[in-house]
């Protein structure tokens, strides 16, 4: 009886879309708006719309066309002035903002016009919380964008790629790699060891010279050592051109660490 | 004139009175689906529960609805569990398939997520995802600010504090003030 009524209520209200497929499962009230445009939906598809509401739009003659198996959370808002693509199996965190514009205003308003760029989704993706795709992105298939990243460019298949604007960090699946453990302490952990005035940004920042010689290079390996159990060489750290690429040595250390050890 | 501040001050607590009752009362209604509820916890405008495993809410909790309704969830086998003391802001979103605990005098801000599974208030998916829930710690103490958003895994030590709009992958130690995206350690506890 549940599913029956469930089945009723989420046909109705995707009933402005083009085409749905079948057994799609709604919580909530999204705002489903097609002006003029297409909007078709495949198979098995989830939509969240608690706490927040979310609202799929397509602007006049714009196509905004969803696989199979896809879900979306919360809060979601997906707009296509042009073309918005997303591949089949793809699943989508809360409150992303996928859209092939820059800015639009509220349905009606026509303030705002500038050239569109089609947005594609691959198939088998994973976009994680509160992402914000924007025009001309494309994410390629089976690739993982991290929680809070922003995409405008094109990010290969198959990669894990986060930030904002988003880069490629590791390989999907490896979710963990940089966002966990080494990352979070390291800037900390070269403050204190290399005696810095602030924690060092892990981004773009080259290595001092003055600190990166003598004990500083031998404090920072001892509390590496003393810290995340990561022994290193004096001579894979002093190569280290940026923190950037110190962050990505031990990570690797630390990965390779886990994998010996059978975690994945 | 002496008379119209009486009046006044009448009215204000007539207020104060009416916004406890209806609190309290709106607890007793609201978080009826809980496992158990302490005393004098109340809601503010009506939350989501969504309880299909364990909820266990402590006393003094404090669930701001207004705005934004407040989400919690729990799957089937999953736990979530609130501490004595809490407040949380509307719009804020706790998802347990697994485990998600939140200690004592935590404060969390409009507008979080905090959320053991990478697609929460989806309920069962029928295409199952391919990583597993990890269970989710938040020390007594923390606070969390407006917009963070904790993914599975991470565990938040006592006293520490997160900055507004940060995602928080990992452990953040106990009394550090830590933000950006991912969260890192702005000043060590």
């Amino acid at each position: 009886m549940g599913g029956g009524w469930e089945a009723v209520r989420s046909r109705y209200w995707l009933r402005a879309c083009q085409s749905v497929g079948e057994q799609p499962r709604l919580t909530g009230r999204p705002t489903i708006n097609p002006e003029g445009g297409q909007i078709r939906i495949g198979d098995r598809f989830r939509l969240a719309s608690r706490p927040a509401p979310s609202h799929l739009v397509a602007g006049p003659g714009a196509i905004l066309d969803i696989g199979d198996d896809v879900s979306i959370g919360t809060g979601a808002a997906i707009a296509a002035f042009e073309q918005v693509r997303i591949g089949s199996g793809t699943r989508i965190g809360p409150y992303v903002i996928i859209m092939d514009t820059n800015f639009h205003g509220a349905p009606g308003d026509q303030s705002v016009q500038h050239a569109t760029r089609p947005v594609t989704i691959g198939n088998g993706c994973r976009i994680g919380s509160r992402v914000t795709i924007t025009r001309g992105g494309s994410i390629g298939d089976g690739a993982e964008v991290l929680a809070g990243s922003v995409v405008s460019s094109a990010i290969p298949a198959g990669v894990c790629a986060g930030g904002a604007r988003a880069r490629i960090i590791g390989k999907a699946g490896e979710l963990a790699s940089r966002w966990d453990s080494a990352a979070a302490s390291l800037p900390d952990l070269l403050m204190t060891t290399l005696g810095l005035d602030s924690p060092p940004d892990l981004d773009d920042e080259p290595v001092p010279a003055h600190v990166w010689s003598g004990d500083g290079v031998r404090n920072f390996l001892a509390a590496l050592e003393d810290r995340l159990g990561v022994s290193m060489g004096d001579a894979a750290v002093r190569e280290a051109r940026s923190f950037a690429d110190l962050a990505v040595a031990v990570q690797n250390v630390l990965s390779g660490r886990q994998r010996s050890e059978g975690r994945p | 004139m002496k008379r119209l501040g009486r009046v006044a001050q009448w009215v204000a607590t007539l207020k104060a009175g009416q916004v406890w009752l209806r609190s309290s009362l709106g607890a007793r209604l609201w978080l009826h689906a809980c496992d158990q509820v302490g005393p004098n916890t109340r809601t503010f405008w009506r939350p989501n529960i969504d309880n299909r495993g364990r909820m266990v809410i402590g006393a003094r909790v404090r669930l701001n609805s207004n705005w934004a309704p407040l989400e919690l969830a729990s799957g089937p086998g999953g736990v979530l569990e609130i501490g004595d003391n809490v407040f949380i802001n509307y719009g804020s979103m706790i998802s347990a398939q697994l485990h998600v605990r939140i200690g004592s005098n935590v404060m969390i801000g409009n507008y979080c997520i905090v959320a053991d599974t990478e697609t929460p208030g989806l309920g069962d998916l029928p295409h199952p995802s391919p990583v597993e829930p990890r269970a989710i710690d938040i020390g007594d103490g923390a606070w969390l600010a407006a917009r963070v958003t904790v993914l599975p895994g991470a565990r938040i030590g006592a006293g520490a504090v997160i900055a507004a709009g940060s995602v928080v992958a990992g452990d953040i130690p106990a009394g550090a003030v830590a933000g950006g995206i991912p969260a890192r350690i702005l000043r060590a506890g």
